[in-house]
């Protein structure tokens, strides 16, 4: 993929196109994402890095980080193993319904978060289908941390998936033949042959599921309950303080998040070589 | 019994394996066996009653067109596909039931498939890994692979920085380090341009004599068979047509298909008539080639176009039998030898009415002129030393020559022609 760019010569010496084209396309950009991303960082340091810190180190702040972290990790864990088992499954076998799994697995993509959490609130939730059942049992899922672990494996299932089973589907079966007959069991040939293969495919999966569990909103604020120091994820903070005023307190955590998913794409962009198969 | 105990790669492995095959096995023996193997893919025949034995040490070579069915015969032989009904026999074991893991072969894809995140000795070592041999044993053995297939400065490279031949080699060396029963190869030299393929193809030959494995190639390249094979087995469409040696494949085929498949051929159409051949006006002498048929039965005859000698005088030499006379009416030089048309002066019999014609007479041109063209060939220093020009009237006779039968409807050709005198 590391594919060296070279441009059509059209005319002799100075082309002016080439500049011309390079403003225009800075000058749509600008006001669309640069300078509301930019936004975030002036304000946010407009009363000095002191204030910045504070808002930052609040307990409420700090919480609602340390649990959107640990609730994207779970997410992204589960993401990354059942994903690899789906896209195994999917990808070597053929059954009666196959293909409807395949859509269905990317439908959230395209359905509003929101949605997607309240339909698990209508599974889950005290009086849902399931939640019913539980309920009685002193099992409770939703309005906790695990509701918002759910709600982000919905979410964010299709990207690990379909970062993985491409590399599946055009995976050449002859290096799992030629393990079996070299004598692999089935486990081995996965553990050392297949896996290897997908290395690259995982970790992007990861990283995306990641990212993007770490912003889910729409879904959480349904699940979640949004109990400060309890069930309030980063985002949902910067929304709650946004909704109070303490716009310094939401833009700090915001600020956090922005530079977070500025890291995580960084690494997509430029360890892209490595992360390719093979 | 397992595959390390009946194979002895490595000569140097002490004498004491080399007793403990010798109890196991006689010299000459069976290493492969394969038994009446079918098989269909959704309705469509693509193996029908195949049957053949690889000896100790032999190299048997598959050849066929794409869709001949010999990359199934090798793939049911590893273990990767299922056959409809036969068995696969490896050193007296019936091996037909067990999975690919536990057959113990070697087989070297097509490209290769070598594993692209370990290296060369990772690779190789592969086979012992899973096996979970001490790690002293793994080097020991990788080592010894590594120089025998001459890969010592390569053996921390992966697969991608080495060169197609490299990559087989290694390929190889993996499938040698766990002893297999058999190697199987698939189309090996595909993936590579005519001047490596004809270098490879003489090393992979004198390694496979060195380490005494017998092995299965697959090709539907007639010079790589000749070269490669001790055997040569020819499929067309699902059903072996012959196997026999290099020398017996290509001058005495059993078959029209075997000899159009392995190198050029001549064919005319014949009735047999008093021990001998009748082509049109001529009778051309062949007792021991007609014994088998009745008398005026339809009949090929089959001959090479190097097994044609061509004579402005008349005088044909000692060992060559007369055909016919001939006129020459093409002079291609093709490099090794010249290439020559020859239209005969058979006439072909006018069938009676209602009789099937017997004779189809090639006439390619407009013009209807008599006599069947051939093809021959003569080397160079032939073709030098007595110079034919177009338009010379020849006599045209035969060094060898083979007569098959000539079935009028294909469904006759339901099996192999049967020799009676064998």
């Amino acid at each position: 993929m590391s594919t060296a760019f070279s441009t059509l010569r059209h005319v002799r010496g100075f082309d002016v196109v080439r500049p011309l084209s390079i403003v225009t396309m800075l000058a749509i950009m600008t006001p669309l994402v640069l300078l509301p991303l930019a936004s975030i960082f002036i304000f946010g340091t407009s009363k000095g890095l002191g204030s910045f810190w504070a808002a930052l180190t609040a307990p409420e702040a700090i919480f609602a980080l340390k649990l959107s972290m640990v609730t994207s990790f779970w997410a992204t864990v589960f993401n990354v193993i059942f994903g690899l088992f789906a896209s195994y499954v999917l990808s070597r076998y053929n059954f009666w319904g196959r293909n409807a799994i395949i859509v269905t697995i990317s439908l959230p993509t395209a359905i509003p978060t929101a949605v997607a959490g309240f339909a698990l609130l209508l599974l889950w939730g005290p009086y849902g289908t399931l939640g019913r059942l539980i309920e009685p049992h002193g099992i409770h899922v939703m309005f906790t941390a695990w509701a918002i672990v759910l709600a982000n494996v919905f979410v964010t299932f299709p990207l690990a998936f379909g970062v993985i089973k491409p590399v599946f589907d055009t995976m050449s079966r002859s290096l799992e033949e030629a393990s079996a007959t070299i004598g692999a069991t089935r486990w081995q040939t996965f553990w050392h042959v297949t896996l290897p293969s997908l290395r690259g495919a995982i970790v992007t999966g990861a990283l995306l599921t990641f990212a993007r569990a770490v912003g889910e909103f729409g879904s959480t604020i349904l699940v979640s309950g949004n109990l400060a120091n309890r069930t309030q994820t980063a985002p949902l903070y910067i929304f709650a303080k946004f909704n109070e005023g303490q716009v310094e307190a939401a833009n700090a955590v915001a600020i956090v998040l922005a530079l977070f998913s500025f890291a995580i794409f960084s690494v997509l962009f430029f360890a892209r070589d490595w992360l390719d198969t093979e | 019994m397992l595959p390390e105990e009946i194979t002895n790669i490595f000569g140097d492995e002490g004498a004491d394996q080399e007793a403990a095959r010798a109890e196991t096995a006689a010299p000459g023996e069976i290493a492969a066996s394969v038994r009446g193997l079918s098989k269909s893919f959704k309705g469509t025949v693509v193996l029908e009653d195949i049957n053949f034995d690889v000896a100790m040490g032999e190299s048997l070579v598959l050849l066929g067109a794409s869709g001949s069915g010999k990359t199934t015969i090798l793939r049911i032989i590893a273990g990767l596909e299922e056959p409809d009904t036969g068995r696969i026999i490896l050193h007296g074991n019936d091996v037909t039931e067990l999975p690919a893991r536990e057959r113990g072969v070697g087989v070297i894809f097509q490209a290769y498939a070598l594993f692209p995140r370990m290296s060369v000795e990772q690779n190789i070592g592969y086979g012992l890994r899973i096996r979970k041999r001490p790690r002293k044993e793994i080097k020991r053995t990788v080592d010894e692979l590594i120089n025998l297939v001459r890969l010592e400065e390569h053996r921390k490279k992966y697969p991608s920085q080495l060169s197609g031949g490299q990559q087989q080699r290694v390929a190889i060396a993996r499938t040698l380090a766990y002893k297999p029963q058999v190697l199987l190869f698939d189309e090996p030299f595909g993936a590579l341009d005519a001047q490596t393929r004809v270098r490879l193809r003489r090393e992979i030959r004198s390694l496979l004599k060195h380490i005494n494995v017998p092995s299965v190639f697959i090709t539907h390249d007639q010079e790589e068979a000749l070269e490669l094979g001790d055997r040569i087995a020819v499929l067309n469409v699902g059903r072996l047509e012959q196997i026999g040696t290099p020398d017996e494949v290509y001058n005495k085929p059993e078959t029209e298909y075997v000899a159009t498949f392995l190198g050029a051929a001549n064919l005319l159409l014949g009735v047999v008539n008093n021990g001998g051949v009748e082509l049109g006006t001529v009778n051309l002498p062949a007792p021991e080639e007609t014994r088998r048929f009745r008398e005026g039965q339809p009949v090929k005859l089959v001959f090479r176009p190097e097994d044609v000698c061509l004579n402005r005088t008349g005088a044909l030499p000692a060992g060559c039998q007369r055909l016919t006379n001939g006129v020459i009416e093409e002079i291609h030089f093709v490099g090794a030898y010249e290439r020559l048309t020859v239209r005969l002066d058979l006439i072909a019999r006018q069938p009676s009415e209602g009789t099937p014609q017997l004779y189809s007479v090639t006439i390619n041109t407009d013009e209807k002129r008599m006599g069947i063209p051939i093809i021959v060939t003569r080397p160079k220093p032939e073709a030098n030393s007595t110079r034919l020009a177009v338009g010379d009237r020849i006599a045209v006779g035969l060094t060898a020559f083979r007569v098959l039968p000539n079935y009028a409807l294909a469904s006759e050709r339901a099996s192999r022609v049967v020799d009676l005198e064998k």
